[in-house]
């Protein structure tokens, strides 16, 4: 049962190895896409080419149903991921003001990484601006302590907050994806130029979107809380067994699962 | 030589079953604006360690055990760099450039730059994360927050967008 790290399948060192191994892979794709080149990334906020938004859509919706079906099958305990803390405020305006230094430097902080790799000079200017900014924002700390911690509302899914079962927002998010798609492939063939926007059979795309919204269909029929919660009850010592008799597998099965728990105060981005 | 790009809705998914991966492995999805605020907070600890102690937001970071570079981030984030190069290297897309409008100065695109990275590295730790590490983590595993962070920088690219467009059109 994962997270196989918050189970102590292995210890620290290891998990950098991991991290490692997911960073390439995840450089790997945003390359592949395109996402080096600042013109092709900022393509999207003139309409002319929306790979930015289908990419983070897709994975979006593939990895929440992933770690859905995940859940309702036992094999990931979605109490022991790391669900980011809502700072409504905070999250507002430092969405805004990304998006004002996304559109301004072209890039967003992995994409600057994979512009400089490919021997952008102006993804090493952005990096060098990041690091800058955050120095900045750590010595205006004091100041901006209030409004750091303002609107804090923990740990909240959109399912706590808009009181309906996970499943459910599932199925919304796919609809909305789906339908996001289709408004911004017709504005593409509006606004991009046809010649370098990605092709794609009509018939696959069509049959991708009819399965995501049965997957999503399926999920909020299901509903993953409940079946989550009847699990928790039912065997909160069970799940923990679990993953203690696959330790041996582990290099330190001998330390104190306890242990693994410690890094949690960094654990956003 | 510029081989085409990959399909986005491809990518997308290739991209949802790594961040899936991360989470099955650690727990925990994908980020790296993190890395930069602890290589600043590295270089604090270089040049001024007593001015990053006690209170400092970077003090977080600092500890006497372990080098504040010694993250799992900056690791995602170092793999990141290998996988790009690896992947602009076989279809021959490493070329030295300022990416630019043809209306656009080299000098001016890249006070620009700098500008657009010093605001997303703020806003980045303003709300605790980025692109990915809010929003492409935090949305799918439904957090509040992230929504909001998410439209919050289409909100903000948009609103602005046409004070930009030679730089890019």
């Amino acid at each position: 049962m994962g997270p196989l790290y918050k189970f102590g399948w292995f210890d620290f060192a290891y998990s950098l190895q991991i991290a490692g191994l997911i960073g390439f892979f995840f450089g790997f794709v945003l390359e592949r896409a395109g996402f080096g080149d600042a013109r092709k990334l900022t393509a999207i906020f003139y309409l002319r080419d929306f790979a930015v938004l289908k990419v983070m859509f897709t994975a979006i919706v593939v990895c929440m149903i992933g770690l859905l079906y995940f859940s309702v099958f036992g094999w990931i305990d979605l109490s022991r991921v790391y669900i980011l803390p809502t700072y409504i405020w905070p999250q507002t305006v430092g969405g805004l003001v990304m998006g004002v230094g996304f559109v301004m430097g072209g890039y967003c902080p992995t994409t600057s990484v994979v512009a400089t790799v490919s021997a952008k000079l102006d993804g090493l200017v952005f990096i060098g601006g990041m690091i800058l900014g955050s120095f900045i924002f750590a010595e205006l700390f004091p100041l901006l302590k209030g409004f750091y911690e303002a609107g804090s509302m923990g740990a909240v899914r959109l399912s706590d907050v808009l009181k309906i079962n996970a499943g459910l927002i599932a199925l919304f998010v796919c609809l909305m994806a789906v339908g996001a798609y289709w408004v911004v492939e017709k504005v593409e063939q509006r606004f991009g130029d046809r010649g370098t926007l990605p092709g794609g059979s009509r018939r696959i795309k069509g049959a991708a979107a009819a399965l995501l919204i049965v997957l999503g269909l399926i999920l909020a029929i299901v509903n993953p809380d409940r079946i989550a919660a009847k699990r928790a009850t039912a065997s909160p010592v069970e799940a923990v067994k679990k993953g203690e008799a696959t330790e041996p597998i582990a290099p330190k099965a001998e330390k104190p699962a306890s242990i693994h728990f410690k890094i949690v105060e960094d654990e956003g981005c | 030589m510029n081989v085409r790009y990959a399909n986005p809705y491809v990518i997308g998914v290739l991209l949802g079953f790594i961040l899936l991966f991360s989470f099955y492995t650690m727990g925990r999805g994908v980020g790296s604006s993190e890395t930069f605020s602890r290589i600043a907070a590295a270089g604090v600890d270089l040049t001024a360690p007593q001015h990053a102690e006690e209170g400092h937001y970077f003090s977080k970071y600092l500890s006497k055990k372990r080098s504040p570079l010694m993250a799992w981030l900056v690791f995602l984030t170092l793999g990141a760099g290998l996988g790009g190069l690896f992947s602009a290297f076989i279809s021959h897309r490493i070329k030295g450039e300022v990416v630019r409008g043809p209306l656009m100065g080299v000098s001016s695109r890249l006070w620009l730059a700098l500008l657009g990275g010093i605001l997303s590295g703020f806003a980045a730790r303003l709300a605790r994360g980025c692109t990915s590490g809010q929003a492409l983590t935090g949305a799918s595993e439904l957090a509040f927050g992230s929504w909001v962070f998410m439209f919050s920088i289409f909100a903000g690219a948009y609103a602005t967008a046409y004070f930009f467009r030679k730089e890019w059109l």
